[in-house]
């Protein structure tokens, strides 16, 4: 029965189309979804890590590492690549054999969660959550010899996070046992973790090994996507500057830069006359990508909005000035609106009307709103600074 | 009259049977009906029905369906509990016991659209399919995607249903902060007095004439309309008052024309009903027993709120008035009520801005414990012993709702009590225990 049915994503019917000309092409190595064999500058970063684990495969012993840095700044796709060549390199036996296991907290309905998926990728088992831990405790405490090291890589680690935090100090306690032979990389946004939310007896397992990894400056942007690009000639020079600075300047994110090349793209081939001469992605395409992606909606938003609306928001804000707060109820804001509704020689308007644009506001979160069964005595705030707004209803 | 239901869809003898059994509706029904269209059809997904109690909204929806034979479920919002009650209830009318035991144990929005679904390719709609929601302002206290759900059922299950909802209450104060499909409103006003003496003046006794029985109802709203106006309320008093207004009838004293006299005889009888029966002081039942015996004078029984004489222990009583008094004074006028040797301080000296209001008026205040033990050592005159069984009938006081507890329930120490119990039954305990409260009361100074 349907009750029963796992869901999944559609697979493909037809085979991926190959690309036709320059930018379906510059297009494909741009999506995030490709990653490249090497990643350029995060040389560094490799390096240790490479050396953190490979040290611990060859001594046979265990360890923990901490990995911060916010979202694309390419914390995963370093480890991964590491440990790829760490496969490779004990494929041709250079360093003894190990495991590789990754988790990723996202991916887990309960924190528990993680000892069965552990457990499953190392032996096959299956198990209950308490089962699991029993034996991959006693797997980590009793000497085997002949048993390789294992490298397990914990992805989103703060959403393992449990009131007691036993999932997290096992965890980190398993690598300092003396027949363990594991090796934990954890990866998290925040650079302080550890100390926020782990109690002393978790973060001191955790240890000192950390690394950070810094967002891109433009440059290093730059240079991600021209590797990515390899000599597709797609992008004029002044354009992908320009892409690397904004990103650069806001955030650092490379995943948001690439988005915003392959969104010119797509600029650019529209906006061509003759669909199969385009020329290269200009300054103007990558404004208009920039523009989609970090203008804000709330001031479209309220430029589209209609009149009884815009009315509304204009007596939302006379009624703060007049308060001198930030916060009023329904009516006290209604007899500003009826008041602009007399100067803007509109008919009046009625108390469902009135609630009609004030929710509607609230359900497309211009406004805050309290839930509406309180009526009258409802509490709006805005949601909006309200210089935007203001810009917002000037600029007409 | 029935002009205004012609409906191509149905058929001319039925339409005719519902403006029948619609009285002063038929505008609203004619709209509804133009909304619904021809069975077939499309409807519009949701309409929302609003209008005061007994302004004939659920009538209206079910003589519209049981005449015209619409495939319905009509689901009372006070009844399902849950809401697998209202999808069980629903898939039951629809599909029959097979369908609705479909559902798992505990049946999510999800599971009630899918079976809907699956039933539907089997049997699929050839006449819209309603859902009659009535008291649906109980929909908000539910789930909080059950009213959106509900709202866009039709685009959700792929089927010609549309959810009627029918509500007190205005659809502003519905509305869920996440926006939602807005349903089509329609109002069902009020019955004016002319409405109201058209449609009770239909179930006229059938050995009376027409006149009189109009005249009768007449009489009934010349009384009853500037308090109620509620139907189902006039027919009631309607029927229970009616032999009372026939009887000069049957003993010879007036014919059906005297209609002064008539009213004479049952105008006060009507007033007295107003203040007993309306009130439920007195059942119809003890009304009708009333009216029977003729010698006893209606009202002569003692109503409900008659009842309020409580037999308390000796020391409970004065509890009681020491709470009353510890409630309803000032903390600062105690020294003046309750210590033998005080300097006389007038009123006026001791009121403050705030004070002005009455006590009584603002309704009772908290007091603390030690306060209430000293004024019921004060008020008492023997010498009463703080024994386990004073402290016992403070809180049996608190279970039998005289007090209230304010503070938090597991207070030990110094907990604060409310008196809840009005002017005339303090005054009637006092008067049991030959005390005077109204000596000391502040607002009565």
């Amino acid at each position: 029965t349907p009750r029963h049915a796992t869901p999944s994503i559609p697979s493909r019917t037809l085979a991926a189309r190959q690309p036709t000309n320059v930018l379906e092409e510059a297009r494909t190595r741009l999506h995030v979804s490709s990653v490249p064999e090497s990643l350029p500058c995060r040389e560094q970063e490799f390096q240790d890590i490479y050396s953190f684990v490979e040290s611990k495969i060859i001594d046979g012993t265990g360890g923990c590492m901490y990995i911060s840095g916010v979202p694309g700044t390419g914390k995963t796709a370093t480890v991964h690549e590491v440990m790829r060549c760490l496969q490779h390199v004990a494929d041709v036996d250079e360093i003894p054999p190990f495991n590789f296991v990754e988790i990723n907290g996202m991916k887990m309905t309960d924190p528990h969660q993680a000892y069965v998926q552990i457990l499953q990728k190392l032996t096959g088992q299956k198990a209950t959550a308490d089962h699991a831990a029993v034996l991959l405790e006693k797997r980590f405490s009793s000497p085997a010899p002949r048993q390789e090291t294992t490298v397990l890589l914990v992805d989103e680690l703060d959403l393992l996070w449990t009131r007691k935090q036993n999932v997290m100090y096992n965890l980190f306690d398993w690598p300092t046992r003396r027949h363990a032979r594991l090796v934990v990389l954890t990866i998290a946004n925040t650079m302080d973790l550890p100390e926020r939310i782990m109690i002393n007896r978790v973060a001191s397992r955790l240890g000192l090994t950390r690394m950070s990894f810094q967002p891109y400056g433009f440059k290093q942007l730059q240079q991600i996507i021209t590797s990515r690009l390899n000599k597709v000639k797609a992008f004029e020079e002044d354009a992908l500057q320009l892409v690397s600075r904004k990103v650069a300047a806001l955030s650092g994110d490379a995943r948001r830069c690439l988005d915003i090349c392959r969104r010119a793209t797509e600029i650019c081939e529209h906006s061509a006359p003759d669909p199969s001469a385009t020329g290269l992605v200009g300054m103007s395409h990558v404004m208009e990508a920039l523009d989609e992606m970090f203008s804000s909606p709330y001031i479209t938003a309220i430029k589209c909005a209609s009149v009884q609306e815009q009315l509304f928001l204009r007596a939302v804000i006379a009624e703060f000035r007049r308060l001198g707060l930030e916060e009023a109820t329904f009516q006290q804001v209604f007899v500003q609106h009826q008041a602009l509704c007399r100067v803007e020689g509109l008919g009046p308007v009625g108390v469902s009307e009135g609630r009609a644009a004030c929710q509607r506001l609230g359900a497309c979160r211009l406004l805050l709103l309290e839930p509406s069964r309180l009526g009258l005595l409802q509490r709006v705030r805005l949601n909006v600074s309200q210089d935007d707004v203001l810009y917002a209803l000037k600029a007409d | 009259m029935t002009a205004l239901l012609q409906h191509p869809g149905y058929e001319e003898q039925r339409l005719q049977r519902v403006a029948e059994q619609l009285p002063c509706r038929e505008l609203q029904a004619g709209t509804l009906l133009a909304l619904m269209g021809e069975p077939q059809q499309y409807s519009y997904p949701s309409i929302f029905i609003y209008g005061h109690r007994a302004s004939g909204k659920s009538h209206v929806m079910d003589v519209l369906m049981s005449e015209l034979e619409l495939p319905n479920a009509t689901v009372s919002c006070v009844e399902c509990v849950s809401v697998p009650l209202l999808f069980e209830q629903v898939l039951l009318s629809f599909f029959g016991c097979d369908a609705a035991s479909l559902l798992p144990r505990s049946p999510s929005l999800s599971d009630f659209v899918r079976i809907y679904k699956q039933q539907c390719s089997q049997s699929p709609a050839k006449e819209t399919r309603y859902i009659v929601m009535e008291k649906s302002e109980l929909l908000r206290d539910t789930d909080a995607n059950l009213l959106p759900a509900l709202l866009r059922l039709q685009e959700l299950v792929e089927d010609n249903v549309t959810v009627i909802l029918l509500s007190e209450i205005v659809w502003d104060v519905f509305r869920p902060n996440t926006g939602c499909f807005e349903p089509l409103l329609l109002n069902f006003p009020d019955y004016s007095k002319g409405e109201l003496l058209q449609i009770l003046s239909q179930d006229r006794h059938p050995s009376y004439s027409a006149e009189f029985y109009l005249s009768y109802i007449n009489i009934l709203l010349g009384v009853f309309y500037s308090v109620c106006r509620d139907l189902r309320e006039l027919r009631h008093l309607a029927a229970l008052n009616f032999s009372k207004f026939c009887e000069p009838l049957t003993e010879g004293k007036a014919k059906e024309t005297d209609t002064h006299k008539l009213w004479k005889n049952i105008e006060p009888h009507l007033k007295k009903a107003m203040q007993t029966v309306y009130l439920r002081e007195v059942s119809s039942l003890q009304w009708e027993q009333m009216q029977q015996m003729e010698e006893r004078e209606s009202g002569a029984v003692r109503g409900l709120s008659a009842h309020t004489h409580v037999e308390l222990p000796y020391y409970s009583k004065f509890l009681l008035i020491a709470a009353y008094l510890a409630s309803y004074n000032p903390a600062r006028t105690d020294r003046r009520f309750f210590l033998k040797h005080h300097g006389k301080i007038r009123k006026t000296n001791f009121l403050k801005k705030n004070e002005k209001m009455s006590n009584h008026l603002l309704g009772p205040k908290p007091f603390p414990l030690d306060r209430l033990l000293a004024i019921f050592y004060s008020v008492v005159d023997s010498r009463v012993a703080p024994t386990a069984s004073i402290f016992s009938q403070i809180s049996s006081l608190v279970t039998l709702q005289l007090l209230t507890l304010v503070s938090h329930d597991d207070q030990l120490d110094a907990p604060k009590y409310k008196c809840a119990v009005s002017m005339d039954f303090i005054s009637a305990i006092s008067r049991t225990v030959n005390f005077d409260i109204v000596k000391y009361l502040y607002d009565f100074l």
